[in-house]
């Protein structure tokens, strides 16, 4: 693609080095992962490392009938519905916000770059903010509340960038040509625009729920007197040594893997349908 | 297309479409404050096939979008039959636009595509893909019912776009450089069948274009445009031979623009004398030419003759000397083209007069023509202007 | 215009209830008084800045923060480039690269805290490495700045945080003309050649929006380098931290004022590069 030289296919040595650092950097990516997943696996004798021992689901059964572990179920049933409206309010609220900015209006900058601004701003300083705001507001935090705006404040940004580029490329004759069709407005809407960027809001979904489910910083001080699963997780790095931890990792990872499992297929099976027919 | 033998379409719109004229008066396009167009006053007849002719950026995109109801005049009236449509959404027009990239809806199928009006009009399920299946098999694309439009070739995308624009039952068809996503050999194809097609329904086309010879095959009346204005709106054989202005004859190509003083007005017959001092005898009708000032002429390239000229000081009346700068072989004729006066002038010779008495790059040579087949220019050359699209028509 | 802005105001509320006024009461509660078992005292002071910047381990950790920065900032736009130049330039296949970019950016969605305690079995006393180089002999006693050091911490950040990088860059070189390349070898542009002037300049957006990132990142961190120094080195954000162990709301909110200006100040030089805005819409 970019040899100077006469090459008959052959690749350029770059290619080699550059395809043995990749391959460096997906191990350094991934190995630190397998290395918990194996040793979750671990048997009673309780060892934080390898080799892997007397192969066992005993730390499994630990995090569901907790005797050492906190309340990781408990946390669990916190961070799933929360990262779930998260992700539902990240689609509405983006894209609608993502479809205004496609006009000019008053203040468009300002809000643009305060949502910026939520995106880059250290998740600590929210966090107090956010905290201090609740108190001087004389309400309590509560996962459901300060903790739902926090994280907000964080996903709506990664949200509107993603509709921005998604669309920046919508053609704007498509709506045109609905039009000329005889749709009213929210024909159009239903009709044309939504299902082309369904994609892409396939997309704002997948970070909506991830940004939501992993966030630390952000929850720390805003959840409140109940922990949702990053912050269970942390707590137990600092008084929990057996590889129940990983065995936490391994589950949590898991969810994860679904969760972007199930985007990307959907995402690959309306791309597959639009070019193959059904 | 061609096949296509039934008149129009299934009618569910608004019953019988009336007059599909189309009314201009005095529309203006301001973008910020540039004028996209300025003060447009036209007449397109109905059931007239028109071609809105014009380099890239002169407007004429801006004019079919404010006839479609895309883009709203920034004052002026547009009418469509007998009514004034400013502010009406398309479908009340009874325009249809087929978009330059077709704009078919990616996540639709073929026949939904073309089903979408019928849908919007909350046409049951099964009657609006009986009908859609009717237009696809007008336009033979049926068998490709199922198919997204991302699995077409251009080609099919473009009848398919046509069938969705037909099924409104529009009395106006606006077409947005509709051939200029075909390759050459499809494009001369769908050229035939747009006219065929425009012949059996009778409704009125509008269609955009920046080439030439695309304009001069179809259209019934060609609107050629400059920077927001319209130079000339004529049939199309008053356009090629007769053009109003220096910008026209040189955007159509096919002539050269001539410019002198006039030195006698008798009777009729005048003499031109141009800067460089030659002479061109010219029939004046005009009375307000009078003797001193300024006049354009044009003079058909395939009617001019040159044969090798020896001084500048032997050349006579309607006759220009130059130097020849390039000869190109175009099969039936050779475009011989000269520098003369400062200024490039053509000769398209008969491929057997030129290698009767082949000339070179560099030979001086002379032109010549007949005082019969000048024509005058209702305005006088300011030079340049569409310079770069001499060479756009033959 | 209505619906423009009644499409806007959902996002609006969000941002001012949840950004703005949190990160206003921040500034403001920055200059009240902490008066131990009473909280936060509404009078206006300088003293919690005054106390801040005359105490060295401010600046201490400061320092720190900034040296974790500025060696991530090198590592992963070094990686974050030469791995997207090679998804980008060098597989053949789109399908093939799109995979690619997939498997770099997976680890992306899953809990950072996990692939944060994930090095432990790995970098430990006992961990892999070490076990592994025992076995062969290459050393004799393990080595113990694998963790708990300033490199497990830089290590953990570039694990985290090289995909902030990875994304923007092959975002921008994706949409380079591969026939700029080719017009740059016609012009006798050497390999290097062509990715210094041609590469390079036009993934300038990419290169800011993952520097963007990766700089606010590490300066807003206290959790990744808690952690994996074992609590031996400190960053901006641990003075926060302790302040609000001793419920020290305004201190605590004063250190958060001076790291936001220094992110911001950083934000703002990078925004200055680039019309970020435009090359998203482009």
């Amino acid at each position: 693609m970019s040899s100077a030289s006469p090459s008959y296919g052959s690749r350029p040595w770059t290619f080699y080095v550059l395809a043995l650092l990749f391959t460096l950097f997906v191990i350094f990516l991934y190995g630190p992962m397998l290395a918990v997943l194996v040793l979750s696996f671990q048997g009673p004798s309780a060892s934080l490392v390898f080799p892997l021992r007397d192969p066992s689901l005993m730390w499994f059964d630990e995090l569901f009938n907790p005797r050492r572990t906190g309340d990781v179920v408990g946390a669990f049933n916190r961070s799933l519905p929360l990262a779930l409206v998260v992700m539902v309010l990240t689609v509405l609220i983006s894209v609608t916000a993502g479809f205004a900015f496609r006009r000019r209006f008053k203040g468009a900058t300002l809000i643009f770059y305060t949502a910026i601004a939520s995106l880059i701003v250290p998740g600590l300083v929210l966090s107090i903010g956010t905290i201090v705001t609740f108190r001087y507001l004389g309400l309590s935090a509560s996962w459901n509340t300060s903790g739902l705006g926090a994280h907000l404040s964080w996903a709506l940004p990664f949200g509107l960038l993603i509709m921005f580029a998604v669309l920046g490329r919508l053609n704007p004759s498509y709506e045109e040509a609905a039009y000329d069709l005889g749709a009213s407005k929210w024909q159009t809407v239903k009709e044309v625009v939504v299902p082309i960027v369904f994609p892409g809001m396939i997309a704002v979904a997948l970070f909506g729920f991830t940004l939501s489910y992993d966030e630390f910083p952000r929850s720390w001080l805003t959840v409140g007197s109940k922990n949702t699963l990053p912050l269970e997780i942390w707590t137990m790095t600092t008084n929990v040594t057996s590889p129940a931890l990983y065995a936490l990792g391994t589950v949590t990872t898991i969810i994860s893997f679904l969760v972007i499992a199930i985007a990307l297929s959907s995402i690959l099976f309306i791309q597959r349908k639009r070019s193959r027919g059904k | 297309m061609n096949t296509m033998t039934a008149k129009a379409t299934p009618d569910t719109a608004a019953g019988t479409r009336e007059s599909g004229e189309i009314r201009l008066v005095g529309v203006t396009k301001k973008f910020g404050n540039a004028y996209a167009v300025e003060s447009i006053d036209l007449t397109i007849p109905h059931g007239s096939y028109c071609c809105l002719l014009g380099p890239s950026g002169c407007g004429k995109t801006t004019i079919l979008r404010m006839i479609a109801g895309h883009e709203t005049p920034t004052s002026g009236e547009i009418f469509i039959g007998e009514d004034m449509v400013v502010g009406k959404p398309p479908v009340e027009r009874g325009t249809a636009m087929m978009f330059q990239s077709y704009a078919l809806f990616p996540h639709l199928s073929i026949l939904d595509n073309v089903a979408f009006y019928l849908k919007m009009r909350n046409v049951g399920k099964e009657e609006r893909r009986g009908k859609a299946l009717e237009m696809l098999e007008r336009v033979q694309l049926d068998h490709l019912k199922d198919r997204m439009p991302a699995q077409l070739s251009g080609g099919q995308q473009q009848r398919v776009a046509l069938a969705r624009s037909l099924i409104t039952n529009p009395k106006v068809l606006l077409l947005d450089e509709p051939l200029s996503a075909l390759d050459e050999f499809l494009r001369l194809k769908m050229r035939g069948e747009l006219k065929s097609l425009q012949d059996e329904l009778g409704i009125t086309f509008v269609h955009v274009t920046h080439t030439q010879p695309e304009a001069i095959a179809l259209a019934d009346m060609v609107v050629v445009m400059d920077t927001g204005r319209i130079d000339q709106a004529d049939n199309a054989n008053t356009i090629y031979n007769r053009p109003k202005t220096p910008y026209v004859a040189r955007f159509m190509g096919g002539q050269n623009v001539l410019t002198g003083t006039v030195e006698s007005n008798a009777g009729g017959a005048g003499t031109l004398k141009s800067e460089a001092g030659s002479t061109f005898e010219v029939k004046l009708n005009d009375s307000s030419a009078t003797v001193g000032s300024k006049l354009s002429i044009a003079v058909r390239r395939d009617q001019v003759t040159i044969r090798r000229g020896d001084e500048a000081s032997s050349v006579g009346a309607n006759s220009i000397a130059g130097i020849v700068e390039a000869t190109e072989y175009q099969g039936s004729y050779v475009k011989v083209t000269l520098r003369a006066e400062g200024d490039e002038f053509v000769a398209n010779v008969s491929d057997r007069a030129f290698f009767a008495e082949p000339v070179e790059t560099g030979d001086p040579v002379v032109a010549t023509w007949n005082p019969e087949d000048i024509h005058v220019l209702s305005k006088v050359d300011t030079g340049g202007a569409g310079d770069s699209y001499l060479d756009g028509g033959h | 215009m209505l619906p423009t802005y009644l499409q806007v105001a959902p996002l609006t509320v969000v941002l001012t209830l949840f950004f703005v006024v949190p990160v206003g009461l921040v500034v403001l509660v920055s200059f009240f008084r902490y008066q131990m078992l009473v909280g936060i005292v509404p009078d206006f002071t300088l003293k919690n800045y005054v106390d801040l910047l005359t105490n060295p381990t401010t600046w201490t950790l400061y320092q720190s923060t900034l040296k974790f920065t500025l060696i991530v900032l090198a590592i992963t736009f070094a990686l974050g480039f030469w791995i997207a130049y090679f998804l980008v330039f060098h597989v053949r296949n789109l399908l093939t690269a799109i995979g690619l970019f997939l498997v770099c950016t997976v680890p992306f969605w899953t809990s950072n805290i996990i692939r944060m305690i994930s090095w432990r079995p790995v970098l430990g006393k006992e961990g892999l490495i070490n076990s592994a180089l025992l076995n062969t002999g290459v050393i004799d006693q393990p080595i113990e700045w694998l963790l708990y050091s300033d490199f497990s911490v830089v290590v953990a950040y570039v694990h985290l945080f090289t995909l902030f990088m990875i994304v923007p860059i092959f975002n921008s070189m994706a949409r380079i003309d591969k026939s700029l390349l080719e017009a740059a070898v016609d012009a006798g542009a050497s390999r290097w050649g062509v990715i210094w002037n041609v590469v390079l300049p036009l993934s300038k957006t990419g290169i800011a929006l993952g520097a963007l990132f990766v700089v606010t990142l590490v300066m807003g961190d206290f959790f990744v380098v808690t952690v994996m120094s074992g609590g031996l080195s400190g960053s901006a954000t641990s003075g926060i931290f302790n302040d609000l162990q001793f419920l020290n709301y305004p201190r605590a909110a004063a250190n958060a004022v001076i790291l936001l200006i220094i992110v911001l100040l950083i934000a703002a030089s990078i925004f200055r590069l680039v019309d970020v805005r435009k090359e998203l819409v482009r």
